[in-house]
């Protein structure tokens, strides 16, 4: 690369996209300012940039959604850009509104587009204008409850209750009897406030068992509007998608290119350039809804990459940069399969309680068609502050059936000790065989692992022999750790007891 | 040398042993061959079938991973109490901890309610999650520590229950 597209980046967010983000800047030999909460001082993303800056306490109001902070942050260290990866800022038009004002170029969306876009109920009034088809529902936000109740009856239950400024789950509840409409209506508005601010909850017709289908598009300044084929991420668990792939088991080539058309509709609807992800709903009669439209990169960006080869993140900065998308990038095709898998800090065994604590012992997989995108190494200490997504695990194969096998492979040899991670839940999902038939709908996990046990008492023995040389070799460390039992252990004579709740250190 | 491992109400003994191409422990009937091939990875033997385990010992517990598995073993410490609070709070079913450290988002009963085992008593929330904690045991609620808002830890109970006596 001749020219250089920016002085200096400003990374507006923490964890596996900070560096992921970070990285791609290296590529383009663009220097890096991280920021980051007290609770982040020694976390990856703050070790990787070339600068880092403390911007506040770890509650994410106080520091990674301060938006005057972090731009006053940039101006400061001569950045002339801000990449806000995803969640936090990324979708919140007051910071590329922010950014204009201090001549700082946001990476991704102009304000308006974000605005309209980040608004469900307008996006969705707007796209059935240009012709998208959506989902039937409310056509303005709930004011009180009257409003939701009326608009359940007439798109009949079951409804589901969204946040107008929502994504990944936060502030939506489903509602099957009108006897839980309130208390939901509620409770969706308390995670809508907390997760995004804004506690604004809309109502539409919930679709039982659909599919989540949603592609990839790039727009530039010099009137390309493309799409990446799609990402299937049907697979989710409290509406969080788990596990994404592509390409899709449902799609043929005919609905592929209508629902690719139907993308491009909706960015150029829009008035959207840079990097973005327009979500469908796919239901069983073959039917596609619009359903929203993201505005900055996706966490499961990496599985679209794999397959077209395509860096989108370098691809946002020269978009945002005024550049053209790149000429391969235009051309690209989909080729072989690939799958994500969402590592979250959380215990699968114990209803998915947040798990916290030090990662005391960390080796990520490695392979031809393996690629981890993590923030977390050995030594991190995960806190309770922020989004439990710790790492992505990412295969590629030439077919499906590869791509599983590696993905399960690769999860054995993915090690995270100390605190709890869902690799195990995951891969007890990819061996399920309605998974391997690309039997994946939103209600997959529900319907099938709804009472998922794991028996561990089989695997006692090898895991006490392995504990006991672990406590012999680490015993000039830690001198009393291992010690002669001698006559009735004390903890023979403690009593039966149970762990009843998961309480971590 | 023997050793104790506590796992939920399952206890596992065993028995080591230093031979020269590392470690013999054994367990119940078997013997495993076990040796450290880097800090916290280690080669296990046993009839023949090789597994490379992972595991690492911190404060009382022993945390292992076998192929993907996580499996945490408490180890009683010296003067016989069990150092892990999980173990601590465990025990007692009249308290009702938060899961992790977070805020009080709503308490779903009132002192002086009786309550149901697994009845929903208080939303947590932790990670931008909101997290129900449910009833250990049934009883009446004799004493609430918190109120909404608050931020809790994982040292006080949010709930205390009086039981029925047995």
């Amino acid at each position: 690369m001749s020219k250089k597209l920016f002085k200096k980046i400003l990374v507006a967010n923490r964890g596996e996209i900070a560096v992921r983000v970070i990285r791609a800047c290296k590529l383009l030999d663009i220097p890096t300012v991280a920021i980051y909460s007290t609770a982040d001082k020694n976390a990856l993303h703050t070790l990787l940039a070339d600068e880092a800056v403390e911007i506040g306490p770890p509650p994410p109001r106080e520091s990674y959604l301060d938006f005057k902070k972090i731009v006053e942050t940039a101006r400061a260290h001569k950045c002339d850009a801000i990449h806000p990866g995803y969640g936090f800022l990324s979708e919140n038009p007051q910071l590329p509104i922010a950014c204009e004002k201090a001549r700082l170029t946001f990476i991704g969306p102009s304000a308006e587009a974000m605005r309209l876009l980040g608004n469900k109920v307008q996006s969705r009034i707007k796209m059935a204008t240009a012709g998208v088809p959506i989902i039937p529902g409310m056509k303005a936000s709930g004011e009180n409850i009257f409003q939701f109740e009326s608009a359940a009856e007439e798109a009949g239950y079951p409804v589901l209750i969204k946040a107008a400024a929502g994504g990944g789950g936060k502030g939506m509840r489903i509602v099957n009897r009108r006897e839980d409409l309130a208390s939901s209506v509620e409770a969706a508005k308390r995670e809508a406030k907390n997760a995004f601010g804004d506690d604004t909850v809309y109502l539409e017709k919930y679709i039982e068992n659909p599919r989540h289908i949603e592609f990839q598009v790039l727009a530039d300044d010099h009137g390309n509007t493309i799409h990446l084929f799609e990402r299937e991420c049907s697979v989710q668990r409290r509406h969080q998608k788990i596990i994404e792939e592509t390409p899709s088991t449902a799609l043929t080539p005919a609905l592929r290119v209508q629902m690719g058309n139907a993308a491009v509709r909706v960015a150029n609807a829009a008035g959207y350039r840079n990097a973005g992800t327009v979500e469908f709903l796919f239901d069983k009669s073959g039917s596609f809804y619009f359903l929203e439209m993201n505005t900055r990169i996706q966490v499961e960006h990496p599985v679209t990459e794999m397959t077209t080869g395509v860096d989108l993140v370098v691809e946002q900065i020269r978009i945002a940069a005024g550049e053209k998308i790149s000429d391969y990038v235009l051309e690209a095709k989909q080729r072989g399969h690939a799958i994500e898998c969402r590592i979250y800090a959380e215990d699968a065994e114990n209803n998915f309680l947040p798990s916290s604590g030090e990662i005391l012992f960390y080796q990520e997989p490695v392979g031809p068609g393996i690629r981890v995108d993590s923030g977390v190494e050995q030594g991190t200490v995960v806190g309770v502050e922020y989004d439990p997504i710790l790492a992505k695990l990412i295969v590629y194969a030439p077919t499906r059936e590869l791509a599983i096998s590696k993905m399960i492979q690769a999860l054995k040899e993915y090690k995270f000790l100390g605190i709890k991670t869902s690799r195990k839940f995951m891969i007890d999902v990819l061996s399920h065989p309605e998974f391997k038939a690309g039997n994946t709908y939103t209600n997959f996990i529900e319907k099938h692992f709804s009472d998922r046990t794991v028996d561990v008492v089989p695997a006692l023995e090898l895991a006490a022999a392995v504990s006991t040389v672990a406590m012999a070799q680490g015993s000039k460390a830690r001198p009393t750790a291992v010690k002669q039992a001698k006559g009735l252990s004390p903890w023979q004579t403690i009593g039966p007891w149970e762990i009843g709740m998961r309480i971590t250190k | 040398m023997i050793n104790q491992f506590a796992y939920n109400d399952e206890t596992v003994e065993t028995r080591l042993k230093t031979v020269p191409s590392g470690f013999e422990v054994s367990v119940g009937e078997n013997i495993y061959l076990v040796s450290e091939i880097a800090p916290g990875k280690f080669q296990t033997h046993l009839n023949g079938a090789r597994k490379l385990v992972c595991c690492v010992v911190k404060e009382n517990r022993s945390y292992i991973d076998i192929d993907g598995m996580l499996i945490e073993l408490d180890i009683p410490s010296d003067d016989g109490n069990m150092a892990s609070s999980a173990a601590a709070h465990a025990i007692a079913k009249d308290k009702i901890f938060a899961p992790m450290p977070g805020t009080i988002v709503k308490l779903l009963v009132k002192e002086g309610e009786k309550v149901e085992a697994k009845q929903p008593m208080v939303i947590v929330e932790a990670m931008k999650m909101e997290n129900q904690v449910n009833s250990p045991a049934s009883g009446t609620v004799k004493k609430i520590n918190f109120k909404d808002g608050e931020q809790v830890g994982t040292e006080i109970p949010i709930i205390e229950l009086e039981l029925p006596v047995p």
